[in-house]
């Protein structure tokens, strides 16, 4: 009767955990994977199509709704959209989103705590809340300053180049990131807002932040204009200043400006990639402590569940695209701001060692928790212990899931460019990874306008 | 009792309570508590109602308002145009900076003792002035505008904010500023300010 219970009890117990694993490993896909589809249209260069699939994702009706609950995922998704929108030039769907986003992905950044850290050692790599790179939190704010300046709405993108700035003196005094090249393109359109808004100190400030980065050398002509209008000296304006005269102001000449925005590419997403045990710990050996190798090192030899889950970084996409852009039948030459794949990079080089050290943290862990639900429900019978221990430990890799959320919709790259042009109409073409953008400008003695592109195939 | 049966039961209970839990639309006039809590670090009505309040009854004792009380007693009552807030802040408060405008509007109207003109009009008004391309509000361009509209005075504000950001808190303070400015002469005729804070914590 004993034996027969017990035969009962181990059947169920069996069927129970091949059910949760099951259902754990239906669950589980990772973000990249949920964002797979989106990529796809992105690259058969149906962007609406993009648009509809985020929509479903998020369970909302219209592009033009915002998910209930703008938890982690979802803060992304909308963010996701907010660039796809952008890159069909609805602008104010796109600012919609961008600013939702922003506020969302703050709000999940200061609510991360230890739990979730402890959660990311024990669990799985996706289960604390989402806490963006520096990178893409001011390339928010960037962006959408684009947005803004593409409707000539000076005061909107006057409160997107502050938040910018709140956000780039937390990067510089509680990450200490002061070089982020991110930084250089926002300080172009930040400075840039603030000259057409006659606040001239504000944008000498900002430009004096965008000049040491590549890729500014049209700046350096309306800088150099500027300053006699304004009282803000850094040693780099002042050596400007004393380089050469100051061209003539647009409106004098009866002109106006152009700026050109640029993006292409996509920056290269999170995959999830699986790789054996005895490889981990030999990347890792430095880092792991000697108690956790020796545990590690018992469970590789166990030869059971011997892999290890983590996220690592895909390919980036349209890298070496040559953007073209044509003002009135001519070229004008586009000079990359900022190479976002290199910050992409430069960012996950800092976090991957510590990404595969809770890996292997959580590899150990599961491999204590089954031996636990073992050693307790195998106390009668051996064979139970053993099948409840690795359907635990397989229970608990299935539900680890890697990491891989990321703002995927970013441009690998963003190119400028900075023209003076007479005053009165002036056809546009731009044109990068066979996506194109035809538009007529009026530009005004003295006024300005922004064209952008974000060819994000 | 049975395990299964005691499944059955369990779920049957766990079912209404869960049918509870998701969101609800509900009326602020059933629930006034509804608009009490902070739900970012823009301004809500609760921060347009205090600021407005502490603002208006400063100007209903300054002496610019007797001045107007006095001309409307002559039936000589000045006009008077309400310029919309700039915002110097990093918030988007644009739409609650237009909603203290009408507030204002609304309140001065009431009064009877000045003229106030429609802000529709100066939207025609703000485009002649600063032309087609970049129709948009200009503090340095009221005497303009007065002439334009044949209005005496403008009350007009500003907002701006220090925002600050660490690893675990935001903080966006407000400083709300309103003026009422003679177009004739530029002169600021009345000033007053009020704070408010929002933050997430």
């Amino acid at each position: 009767m004993a034996t027969e219970d017990v035969h009962h009890q181990s059947r169920a117990l069996g069927a129970a955990l091949f059910a949760l694993g099951a259902l754990a490993l239906q669950g589980c896909a990772s973000h990249s994977e949920h964002m797979e589809p989106v990529r796809s249209a992105l690259d058969m260069g149906d962007p609406h199509g993009a648009i509809s699939l985020l929509d479903k994702e998020m369970d909302v009706p219209t592009p033009a709704d915002l998910p209930k609950d703008m938890g982690s995922d979802n803060a992304l998704f909308v963010l996701d959209r907010g660039s796809i929108q952008q890159s069909i030039a609805a602008f104010d769907a796109s600012k919609h989103d961008y600013e939702a986003a922003d506020k969302a992905i703050d709000m999940l950044d200061l609510a991360h705590d230890a739990k979730d850290t402890i959660g990311t050692y024990v669990f799985s790599g996706s289960s604390g809340k989402y806490q963006a790179p520096p990178y893409e939190k001011l390339m928010v704010n960037t962006l959408d300053m684009v947005n803004y300046l593409e409707q000539k709405d000076l005061n909107g993108a006057r409160v997107e180049a502050r938040r910018l700035a709140v956000m780039q003196k937390y990067v510089h005094d509680d990450l200490g990131e002061s070089d982020n090249a991110v930084l250089g393109l926002g300080g172009f359109l930040a400075g840039f807002t603030f000259e057409q808004s006659d606040q001239v100190d504000e944008a000498l400030r900002w430009y004096d932040q965008a000049l040491p980065f590549t890729g500014f050398n049209s700046l350096t002509g309306p800088v150099r204009a500027l300053l006699p209008k304004g009282q803000y000296r850094s040693p780099r304006l002042k050596q400007l200043e004393s380089a050469d005269a100051p061209p003539p102001p647009a409106q004098d000449d009866g002109q106006g400006d152009l700026v050109f925005v640029v993006g292409y590419g996509r920056v290269p997403h999170k995959i999830a990639h699986r790789i054996p045990i005895g490889l981990a710990l030999t990347m890792m050996s430095g880092a792991l402590a000697p108690g956790d190798v020796a545990a590690a090192n018992r469970i590789a030899a166990q030869g059971l569940v011997t892999w290890i889950n983590y996220p690592t970084l895909g390919p980036e996409r349209g890298g070496y695209t040559v953007p073209a852009c044509m003002l009135d039948g001519h070229y004008v030459q586009l000079e990359e701001a900022v190479n976002v794949t290199d910050q992409v990079r430069v960012e996950w080089k800092k976090i991957e060692g510590k990404i595969i050290l809770s890996a292997i943290t959580r590899m150990i862990s599961r491999f204590a928790i089954g031996s636990v639900a073992g050693a307790v429900t195998g106390q009668k019978n051996g064979l139970v212990g053993l099948l409840v221990s690795l359907g635990a430990q397989a229970t608990l890799t299935a539900l680890d899931t890697p990491d891989t959320r990321s703002w995927e919709t970013l441009p690998a790259r963003v190119a400028i460019a900075r023209v003076r042009v007479p005053a009165g109409k002036h056809t546009v073409h731009i044109d990068a990874r066979g996506v194109r953008r035809d538009v007529t400008v009026d530009v005004d003695k003295g006024g300005w306008s922004v064209v952008s592109l974000m060819a994000l195939r | 009792m049975n395990t299964t049966s005691c499944l059955v039961v369990a779920l049957a209970l766990a079912a209404p309570l869960s049918a509870g839990c998701g969101p609800q639309y509900v009326r602020g006039a059933d629930n006034p508590g509804i608009d009490q809590p902070a739900m970012s670090t823009g301004l809500d009505k609760d921060d347009i109602q205090r600021s407005l309040h502490k603002l208006l009854d400063q100007m209903r004792a300054a002496p610019i308002m007797d001045e107007w009380r006095i001309k409307a007693g002559q039936n000589d009552r000045q006009t008077v145009a309400i310029a919309p807030f700039l915002n110097e802040t990093s918030e988007h408060i644009d739409p609650q900076l237009d909603a203290m405008l009408s507030e204002t509007e609304t309140w001065l109207v009431n009064s009877s003792i000045v003229r106030v003109i429609s802000s529709e009009r100066q939207g025609d008004m703000i485009r002649q002035v600063e032309g087609a391309q970049h129709p948009v509000f200009d503090p340095r361009h009221i005497p303009q505008y007065g002439k334009q509209l044949g209005v005496k005075y403008y009350i007009t504000g500003k907002v701006g904010s220090s925002d600050e950001r660490t690893d675990d808190a935001r903080r966006v303070q407000y400083f709300i500023f309103m003026q009422v400015i003679d177009t004739e002469t530029s002169e600021i005729r009345w000033q007053q300010k009020t704070y408010i804070t929002k933050a997430v914590l």
